[in-house]
């Protein structure tokens, strides 16, 4: 028999790996190397300069604000979306008139890119003629237009909102995913038993549901750490910075500031945290698929 | 009787838990809508209902926005991109669901952390890459980035899609006298078709949707695509004609919708089943 190419995997899996590695490995090389230069804003590299990026990027107070800002961004929408995303994934387990178009709606804000439902955010909260608070008006909850992009206390808690509202439909579909994988017979058992919805709930439900929960947890991490398009869009991380994360922050940093290496040092940074999720999340999936 | 009433009752409990978020869900949705169809001189009013629905402003807003460039753009970067990742995706995908080889482990992780990554991480690395190709305001700069950073997605979604194909079909192909070549374009492409549609779909959908690159890489109306266009309509402008913008977001988005809200249980399982093999 002749030998094909077909039967050489390295031959087959080369180009692709070749690709996907060298738009991950050249770019980090280049921050690494960045990140310890001191370089200048058109991003010609003057010598080592050892961690001094590093710590200037510690000694910003614009830094630690938005690194403050990130850690409640990220819990916020990840416990927010657990917290809406397991009742509505229970209810959409049961079999009720209108599931199919239910489920649907529910999903849309996953199909439409992040830009596009922040810019449809950024003028539905529009103070003088946005819709929302027409509509708020309208149903007589406020007297007065609010200004609600327009300082930090009331565009933040808007923000985390949008992120929880994109990020329910993926994390509604993974719960749906673990709760068909629970067998109906234990439901059944456990009511024969004379066992209560909260029981069941309790007892059965939430065990079999916890590692769908624990990826949910960790996949979100991820990805609202990295989420730019919502804050750039609707408030470019202004007021004055009040609404900055570590995205927003880096993106202004590298491209605004001319801060290069400052820059590179914080993505460098980033990238180490956003390993550490991942090994997290592989670890939480090889347990899941071993029991 | 009982059983039918029972299942009512369950049907009015449900859309009540659910109702707060469907208002939510579609409040955006109703607001681009209405938005689209105001006549000009009603958009900055704070009204809710327009006095007559303009469905011109569909006709004005290409013009007015430059959509024709921007769209064209668009699927331009999104279909060639998706082209170039799945020619490369498929035989990697191949080799990782048929054989058992050294490194295989290894190349496996790398992909689940790659697709962890999100670009805005390495953005300056691939701003200096771009530069450095001198591809900065190209639009061809975008098409490689995507592709590449959808190889990861994609032999993913094919490889979990490949191993449910059974290789005793292939196999009996072999016993009987047919290359190796031959097997895989007779038995085995038209069994994986599906797969690579479901997944260049995805791809192409990540493409039309990506934001943070085109915003870096794109530096003039030219060559935006619609997400970048449709922002540069809004940010840093004193007067946004939110009619046309409107309108321009509904018909951007509305498409792609519907294919995704239509596939998505597809993408769910293909990542399902990744996970587990």
């Amino acid at each position: 028999m002749t030998r094909s190419p077909l039967t050489n995997p390295y031959l087959l899996v080369m180009p692709g790996f070749l690709l996907a590695a060298f738009i991950i490995l050249w770019p980090l090389y280049q921050l690494g190397q960045i990140s310890l230069s001191d370089v200048n804003r058109f991003g010609q590299l003057r010598g080592f300069a050892g961690f001094e990026n590093f710590a200037a990027v510690f000694a910003d107070p614009d830094f630690i604000g938005s690194l403050g800002r990130t850690a409640i961004w990220t819990f916020g929408i990840v416990i927010g979306t657990i917290l809406v995303s397991l009742p509505v994934a229970l209810v959409l387990n049961e079999n009720f008139y209108g599931r199919g178009i239910a489920r649907v709606i529910i999903m849309l804000p996953w199909a439409v890119s992040l830009t596009m439902t922040a810019i449809v955010w950024r003028w539905a909260l529009s103070g003088e003629s946005g819709m929302l608070n027409s509509a708020l008006r309208g149903l007589g909850v406020i007297d007065a237009n609010i200004q609600w992009l327009a300082q930090a206390a009331t565009a933040f808690p808007v923000q985390i909102m949008i992120g929880i509202l994109v990020s329910v439909p993926f994390t509604v579909t993974i719960f749906l995913g673990g709760l068909s994988s629970i067998p109906d017979d234990l439901y059944e058992a456990a009511k024969l038993e004379g066992a209560n919805g909260w029981d069941i709930f309790r007892r059965i439900t939430l065990p079999l549901v916890r590692p769908f929960i624990n990826i949910a947890v960790v996949m979100n991490t991820i990805y609202v750490f990295n989420s730019f398009p919502i804050i750039w869009v609707t408030t470019q991380g202004g007021p004055a910075n009040s609404t900055d994360i570590l995205v927003t922050y880096l993106y202004k940093l590298g491209f605004r500031l001319g801060q290069l290496g400052e820059a590179s040092a914080l993505s460098i940074m980033m990238f180490v945290l956003l390993l550490g999720f991942t090994i997290l999340y592989v670890r939480l999936a090889m347990r899941s698929t071993r029991s | 009787m009982s059983r039918i009433s029972r299942k009512w009752r369950r049907t009015i409990f449900s859309w009540l838990v659910l109702s707060p978020l469907i208002v939510l869900v579609l409040f955006p949705f109703a607001v681009m809508f209405i938005t689209a169809i105001k006549p000009a001189t009603e958009v900055l009013r704070p009204t809710w209902w327009p006095s007559e629905v303009r469905l011109q402003n569909f006709v004005t807003m290409w013009e007015a926005t430059g959509f024709g460039q921007a769209l064209w753009n668009s699927v331009y970067v999104a279909v060639l991109s998706t082209a170039i990742a799945l020619v490369v995706s498929i035989p990697a995908a191949y080799a990782m669901s048929r054989y058992r080889f050294a490194g295989r482990g290894f190349l496996q992780q790398f992909l689940l952390v790659s697709q962890m990554l999100s670009p805005i991480v390495l953005v300056i690395g691939l701003f200096r890459l771009v530069v450095w190709l001198g591809l900065i305001d190209n639009i061809n700069s975008i098409v490689f980035v995507y592709a590449a950073f959808n190889i990861a997605f994609s032999v993913w979604m094919l490889q979990s899609y490949f191993s449910t194909i059974p290789k005793d079909l292939e196999e009996a192909a072999w016993i009987e006298g047919a290359s190796p070549w031959k097997a895989l374009v007779k038995v085995f492409l038209p069994l994986a078709v599906p797969a690579m549609v479901v997944t260049s779909i995805f791809a192409f959908i990540n493409a039309w949707n990506e934001f943070v690159i085109a915003l870096t890489m794109l530096r003039s109306q030219a060559t935006y695509t619609l997400p970048i266009q449709i922002f540069s309509l809004v940010a840093g402008r004193y007067t946004v004609e939110w009619h046309h913008v409107m309108a321009a977001a509904f018909v951007a988005t509305i498409p792609i919708a519907i294919v995704f809200a239509w596939l998505q249980r597809y993408l769910v399982r293909g990542l399902a089943l990744g996970a587990v093999k």
